[in-house]
């Protein structure tokens, strides 16, 4: 079941959230809802991202492919220009950066559809409706731990309260 | 069509979403004539390719004209968005951030402008598209050595970064959007704003993200226009081939962009009655940005311009004459005027600076850079190597039509922007003003 | 071994008739421009008689250049074409492949000779010039570029000819139209790889220049004129 609870300001938010942590409750089943990003402090709620890893992974796996790419291509069907040499790495040099660029974008992109969750159609349940100036917090639990989670949430100044 | 966002009580809301409801008369108005404005040009243009590109003034030597430097300019224009978004993001300046949507709207319609030129400028556009790397029955790959190539793929890439740039923060907008409006409006925000519902792990992700993206499309947008600056500087003509252009460019390109912000933010300012949210605080910045670039364009002009003349060689002497002394010389100096002295003035001296000035000088620098692409093209396409080639370019109605119908594609994408999502980030600006 | 062709070009024999230009029009289907469209820059010449003059009046001296494309061993308008549109041929010349050129135009604006001429409109002749086409040359569309090809279609020939008949190319054998034309036999054409040719002789003599050669382009049409 889920206990979703409003408060009004950020430090309330996070005394909530430190009391349920203290209740042993952990992060993954808690969930904060706002309207803008609400500043918590450090390693309160941490969600492990992955983002940099996958851009610079996919930064330089699109920048090899440009490479391959283009000496490929330049040798499939070998048409000499100016003198120059078929493959030179400086003149491919613009195009491997613009496609590390694009695999980092892309990644980045990516990996942000994939860690929001945006991308998942099925929900538990609908995720509660914002209302701007309000931060709603909303925990997972089983029905034997919500008066506990009831009681933290009450503590540190919930003004509404709504199971589901 | 009856579609509306309902009103909040909250001010900063009502403010951002009133101008989402209604079709003002002045609006339409304003819409119809950039339409048509907008809609001539793109028939210019099919005349132009029925007829042949030889209905533009373009000739033997000076091969590329009014559509190259609209090109540069626009490309230049785009720098707005990276600037304001990503530079004073990844240095935190909090002032910014009423102005990042604007900015990044001018970006990704800059760009998409500013990329329609190659295809227009080509003899023949309607196989523009072998310029892309596919297996196709002439057996045959593109150039990847061809400063074109580089082109293609650099603002295919930033093209790209900024749509996603854009997007990103427009998220969490358009969701709150969604819960308020009605008819077509609440089907498009609910279906662009996918499912977002502001959970925590949404807001890290898109933070992340937005962070990395500041960094990526800084890289990406100096790269951009380096190598628009590289079809010049690769190429043996007198004057273009100079180290200095890839930084000339990218600085040209910054200071563009932010004289085209102060100008588009002056108008939504006094257009969307959002003067509690543009305040001069932010036209000051934005003003001594301007001057900041204004100077530094000085610096690149005068250091090409004096080694030039110093160096004396021949070849690049008479492109020199032509540019400071001869044919252009009313250009040069006009341009002189537009980019560095009336902005110097204007915007150095504190008395003078207003919104009003800081306008008037965005104004004068959007005009000076604009002759100053022309400038870099055509003297020295005028002067080739071998002086009985010399010849002088005169534009043509079409690329006159053409050029006008560009900054009226802009506006009228600007306004329709305008109409759909709130030009200001309305979950950034609350966040700033609380800290 | 390979041919590779190049030209040597008198200057103390041209006496700036452009009987090789009027020759070249007709060998190579030029297009006619009219006088609007000269004036405003775009008739089509592929080789062009340039006049130097020199000292005050009565004391004038008049050089007649006649440049067309140098067939650059390093040719700057190579590189830059996106579509590979021009590109250098194991016989040393730099071709033009019309079909594939989009008219992007940087391959003219990268020619420090200035030799590219450009098809701005579907090229006309007037009636009946059209029936005087070569038809061993390609009339070109609208929005491509082209210049000098060293008459290919004339290389061909005579390489095709000399195969045909199980001998070498004899040097003197291939005349482009201009150097068959001209009537002060100034200009010469040949196969620089054969140090026996009289390209070659001359090109190696002491009166042999070659146009904009700091640039590096390293052109292979070779300038005569007497030494200063």
């Amino acid at each position: 079941m889920f206990l979703t609870a409003e408060f009004s300001d950020a430090p309330s938010v996070g005394a909530a959230l430190r009391a349920l942590k203290a209740g042993g409750f952990d992060a993954a089943q808690m969930d904060v809802f706002s309207t803008e990003p609400v500043e918590l402090p450090e390693g309160l709620l941490e969600r492990p991202s992955h983002m940099s890893l996958a851009a610079v992974a996919g930064a330089a796996t699109l920048g090899i492919l440009a490479i391959l790419f283009v000496r490929y291509t330049q040798y499939d069907y070998p048409l000499v220009t100016g003198g120059m040499p078929l493959f030179s790495w400086w003149a491919t040099g613009v195009i491997f950066y613009e496609f590390t660029m694009f695999g980092a974008i892309f990644t980045t992109f990516a990996t942000f559809l994939v860690e929001s969750g945006l991308l998942k159609r099925r929900r538990a349940i609908p995720d509660p409706v914002l209302v701007a100036g309000r931060i709603q917090v909303r925990v997972c639990c089983d029905a034997g731990r919500a008066a506990t989670a009831t009681e933290c949430l009450q503590r540190a100044g919930a003004l509404n309260m709504v199971e589901s | 069509m009856e579609t509306t966002v309902e009103m909040r009580g909250d001010g900063l809301r009502s403010a951002l979403w009133r101008p989402l409801n209604g079709l003002s008369r002045a609006y339409l108005l304003a819409l119809a004539v950039a339409f048509l404005v907008g809609a001539w040009g793109l028939g210019c243009w099919g005349y132009q390719i029925v007829r042949g590109i030889g209905v533009a003034g373009i000739r033997r030597p000076t091969m590329w004209g009014f559509y190259l430097v609209n090109f540069v300019f626009w490309i230049g224009i785009s720098h707005a968005g990276t600037l304001i978004s990503a530079i004073l993001r990844l240095t935190d300046a909090g002032w910014r951030k009423p102005v990042t949507r604007a900015a990044e709207a001018i970006t990704v319609f800059a760009l998409m402008i500013g990329a329609a030129f190659p295809i227009i400028h080509l003899g023949r556009p309607l196989v523009f598209f072998w310029l892309f790397p596919y297996p196709n029955s002439r057996l045959l790959w593109p150039n990847f050595r061809s400063p074109l190539l580089w082109d293609v793929t650099a603002i295919s890439t930033y093209l790209t970064g900024s749509v996603i740039y854009l997007y990103l923060p427009l998220i969490p907008d358009l969701a709150e959007l969604a819960q308020h409006a009605t008819g077509w409006r609440l089907r498009l925000y609910r279906l662009l704003s996918i499912g977002w519902t502001g959970s925590d792990r949404q807001w890290h992700s898109l933070e992340r993200a937005m962070k990395m993206m500041a960094g990526t499309i800084l890289a990406v947008a100096v790269s951009v226009h380096t190598v628009v600056a590289w079809d010049f500087a690769m190429a043996v003509a007198p004057m273009w081939h100079s180290t200095i252009y890839g930084p000339y460019f990218v600085a040209g390109a910054i200071f563009s962009g932010i004289a085209a912000l102060v100008v588009a933010m002056s108008v939504i300012r006094k257009v969307l009655h959002l003067e509690n949210y543009l305040q001069p605080v932010h036209f000051e910045n934005l003003g001594k940005l301007l001057l900041l670039m204004s100077l530094l364009w000085v610096y690149f002009t005068v250091s090409e311009h004096l080694t030039t003349w110093y160096g004396n060689s021949p070849a690049e002497m008479r492109v020199f004459g032509e540019r400071v002394r001869g044919r252009f010389a009313p250009y040069f100096w006009f341009m002189v005027l537009c980019n560095f002295v009336l902005p110097f003035v204007l915007l150095s001296i504190r008395r003078l600076r207003s919104v009003a000035t800081i306008t008037i000088a965005g104004v004068a620098v959007l005009i000076g850079m604009w002759i100053e692409r022309f400038l870099i093209i055509l003297p020295t396409l005028s002067r080739p190597h071998l002086p009985a080639a010399a010849g002088f370019y005169s534009p043509t109605w079409v690329e006159i039509s053409i050029t006008a119908s560009t900054f009226a594609a802009m506006v009228m994408f600007y306004l329709i922007f305008c109409k759909l999502f709130p030009i200001i980030a309305v979950w950034e600006y609350k966040h700033v003003s609380h800290g | 071994m390979e041919h590779r062709w190049g030209m040597a070009i008198d200057l103390d024999r041209c006496t700036g008739c452009e009987a090789c230009v009027a020759a070249c029009h007709a060998e190579n289907n030029l297009p006619l421009s009219d006088p609007d469209q000269a004036e405003k820059g775009r008739a089509f010449h592929w080789i062009r008689v340039d006049r130097y003059y020199e000292g005050e009046f009565p004391d004038v001296r008049v050089k007649f250049m006649p440049v067309l494309c140098q067939h650059c061993e390093e040719a700057p308008c190579e590189p830059v074409c996106p579509v590979y549109a021009t590109y250098h041929n194991p016989e040393g010349l730099n071709v033009q492949v019309y079909n594939r050129c989009v008219g992007t135009r940087y391959c003219g604006n990268n020619c420090p000779y200035s030799v590219r001429f450009f098809n701005w409109f579907e090229p006309e002749w007037p009636q009946p010039l059209e029936l005087q086409h070569n038809p061993d040359v390609a009339v070109r569309p609208g929005g491509v570029m082209e210049k000098c090809t060293f008459c290919i279609q004339r290389i061909q020939r005579v390489k095709r000819d000399a195969k045909a008949e199980s001998r070498a190319v004899v040097d003197g054998e291939v005349q482009p139209a201009c150097v068959q034309s001209c009537p002060a036999e100034a200009m010469t054409f040949g196969d620089l790889n054969d140090p026996e040719s009289k390209v070659s002789r001359l090109a190696a003599s002491g009166r042999a220049t070659r146009l904009l050669e700091d640039l590096g382009a390293k052109p292979k049409v070779f300038y005569l004129q007497r030494a200063k």
